[in-house]
């Protein structure tokens, strides 16, 4: 038997592989940003580790629901429902908790089961009923909006001395001086939604780039009748991927409900759209088959400078964040069709 | 007889199933309540006699959507989607608003006054949101970006822009003429329902009278041959996109009549959804090509129903979504290609076993 020996590259040329330039433009992107607020506001503590740290902790339940989304784009699918049942699981969350008396591990199980088991029927639904993945997971959304009212109307804040811990861990970044450890000033700290952020984002990488199932991905977003005539799972894999993505939108869910202490039927109205444009921002494309998780991680830190930049600004209309994050959007879809084109040029002059 | 299942059977089997819908809808209405499907004249306070009840009613509050529905309809024929309409619809408002206030500071109480000329409030919103359509077409026609994220770009900044306008501030106003638009009656019926039928009039004779419904449905089946066959396939797209921009214009300023007032975080919120629920449940598919307005008419009537139905039941506003998804689910199960084909199927078999005698 034969075995393809793997063409051994350098590391300049895997760094720079050209598939990677997305990516590489949100960096650049990310950088510029950051420097002009480096810049304007630097006295003012802009560039300090803090506020990067905080960019991360006001961010995490954007950025774990981006994992689950990501995945989702890259199979040419999109899910609408996933702040719907974010929003849900910090109501089964609350509810469960305060009004029931709950142990909250139960509360977060449960979620955990329903929103995964929500996102296999609507992966079902997309795959075998051949309906749209807009409407379908719109019908969720629907769905699980409406039951997160038919639960409460009102918020109903958390009480719990364990979700008190929980919201409440915090590890300082720590610097040696003289000899021992102490903390950074101003203190920096990461809590437990950016540790499930960052764990979520090295399980999607592990998952899309170093598992049969990532390539087979992949291969849908690429091309799925390709994929199904290859005998990839097509099935399978579809419907394994919108369970995942509902696994993460419970997770980020849990995140938010230790962000904020409560549960609302309102809360994250809008935010699965906030959710795209990360991954969008990110170089993932709508059309299916290209992303990286990496690029995602840049697009939510992106997303997140923009309403710290205004923050410290002070003086400007915090509406100026949703118009600044549209132009963003304009200008990242510009490069994506600059990108595509002249490597359709170059494919063809090859 | 062998049943023949092309584009046009399959379109109108789809519509069959939204009628049959909507008759069942209103008929468990009927049931809970007989007076669910009655309309009576009543006497208004300065003597006119006009039309009420619960179908008027569905009617009247139906406007909203079913006017942008017309516009989504073109846009979803050609195989795309147009998620900035709710946002268009809250600058609408919040520009009209703009225009009969000014500003609050110099005009601090709302009353039947208007600092700039009516004609203004109506029409700058109305050319504000066309020009906003004609953005959205441009990035998708000329740009050749997926329709989805060329809107989502106004989606997000729309309601940074209303917000921007009023300053953040909800305007009030109580100048007659404005509430007219959503308030008065014509023809003994509410003045949106005649807006309403004056729109879907006017699509429909633009769709069906000229040759734009052909090419949209032609460009939605395949863009590339349409625009082989000569025909200009980014005017059409552009054309679509500025009518529903149009569109979403009026049903913003019939929104803000409705509650006088502006509202940029709630104005038009999930009116894309709903939108898009209506043309889908109306039976055009999302992939493009054949359209059916009478449809979307339908299915953003059943969406109404529902809703009025469930507030019978005295069910929270926001727990309608709930029952609104199960009914759609039901309807878009029956309506998916596999379903379709099983009942088609099971038609064939039984007319060949009777000798032809029932068709598919």
């Amino acid at each position: 038997m034969l075995k393809a020996e793997p063409r051994r590259q350098s590391a300049l040329t895997r760094i720079f592989n050209p598939k990677y330039i997305m990516v590489y433009a949100t960096l650049g992107v990310f950088l510029v940003i950051y420097l002009f607020g480096a810049l304007m506001y630097g006295d003012k503590g802009f560039t300090t580790l803090r506020t990067l740290t905080l960019m991360f902790s006001d961010n995490a339940y954007v950025g774990v629901s981006a994992v689950g989304m990501t995945m989702v784009l890259i199979t040419g699918g999109i899910d609408l429902s996933v702040a719907a049942v974010a929003s849900l699981t910090g109501m089964f969350v609350a509810y469960g908790v305060t009004v029931l008396g709950l142990d909250p591990w139960v509360c977060v199980l449960f979620s955990l089961a329903v929103g995964t088991a929500l996102g296999l029927v609507m992966g079902a639904a997309i795959h075998y009923l051949n309906v749209p993945p807009f409407i379908t997971t719109l019908t969720g959304m629907f769905m699980a909006r409406g039951v997160c009212a038919l639960i409460s109307r009102e918020s109903i804040s958390i009480d719990n001395p364990t979700i008190d811990y929980l919201a409440g861990l915090k590890w300082y970044i720590m610097r040696l001086q003289d000899g021992e450890w102490v903390k950074l000033k101003p203190v920096a700290y990461i809590n437990l939604s950016v540790l499930i952020f960052i764990a979520m984002i090295i399980i999607g990488t592990i998952i899309l780039q170093k598992t049969r199932f990532g390539r087979n991905v992949y291969a849908i977003g690429g091309n799925e009748q390709s994929a199904r005539l290859m005998g990839l799972p097509v099935a399978r894999t579809k419907v394994l991927v919108y369970g995942f993505n509902g696994l993460c939108s419970v997770l980020s869910g849990i995140a938010y409900a230790l962000y904020v202490k409560s549960g609302w039927n309102l809360a994250l109205q809008g935010s699965e759209l906030d959710v795209i444009s990360c991954c969008v921002i990110g170089g993932v494309m709508l059309s299916g088959g290209v992303g990286y998780m990496q690029g995602m991680l840049l697009g939510v830190l992106l997303k997140a400078t923009i309403p710290a930049i205004i923050t410290f600004n002070g003086t400007m209309n915090s509406w100026w964040a949703k118009i600044f994050t549209g132009l963003l959007l304009l200008l990242f879809i510009i490069i994506q069709r600059v990108v595509v084109a002249s490597s359709d040029r170059a494919k063809k002059t090859e | 007889m062998k049943a023949k299942l092309n584009r046009e059977t399959v379109v109108r089997s789809k519509l069959l199933w939204a009628v049959i819908a909507e008759l069942l809808i209103l008929l468990v209405g009927f049931i809970m309540r007989p007076d669910f499907l009655s309309v009576q004249l009543m006497t208004l306070a300065d003597g006119s006699r006009v039309l009420f009840g619960t179908p008027i009613d569905i009617l009247n509050r139906s406007a909203e959507i079913t006017i942008i529905a017309m516009g989504m309809t073109l846009v979803i024929a050609l195989g795309g989607t147009d998620l900035s309409v709710g946002a268009l619809v809250a600058v609408s408002g919040a520009m009209a608003l703009k225009f009969l206030r000014w500003d609050v500071l110099e005009y601090p109480t709302p009353g039947d006054y208007t600092v700039m000329p009516y004609f203004l409030v109506i029409l700058v919103p109305l050319a504000v949101c066309t020009l906003m359509g004609a953005f959205n077409g441009l990035l998708i026609s000329k740009l050749g970006m997926q329709p989805i994220i060329a809107t989502l770009i106004l989606m997000v900044a729309g309601r940074g822009i209303a917000q921007i306008t009023t300053n953040g501030k909800q305007f009030t106003t109580m100048y007659t003429p404005f509430q007219q638009i959503a308030q008065g009656y014509f023809l003994k019926l509410p003045m949106p329902i005649i807006i309403t039928a004056v729109v879907i009039l006017g699509v429909a004779l633009f769709t069906r009278k000229t040759s734009y419904g052909m090419f949209v449905e032609s460009v939605g089946v395949n863009p590339n041959a349409s625009r082989v066959s000569g025909l200009q396939s980014s005017r059409i797209i552009l054309i679509a996109f500025m009518i529903t921009g149009f569109l979403s214009g009026i049903s913003g300023l019939i929104y803000s009549s409705r509650i006088s007032s502006c509202d940029s975080n709630n104005a038009g919120i999930n009116n894309e959804m709903n939108a898009i629920l209506a043309v889908v449940i109306g039976g055009t598919s999302m992939s493009g090509g054949k359209f059916s307005l009478t449809g979307t008419v339908i299915g953003s009537l059943i969406i109404q129903t529902i809703v009025t139905l469930v507030y019978f039941f005295g069910v929270v506003s926001e727990a309608i979504m709930a029952f609104e998804a199960m009914i759609i689910a039901v309807v878009i199960v029956l309506q998916s290609e596999p379903v379709r084909k099983f009942f088609a199927s099971r038609k064939r078999s039984r007319a060949s076993a009777t000798g032809g005698a029932v068709r598919a």
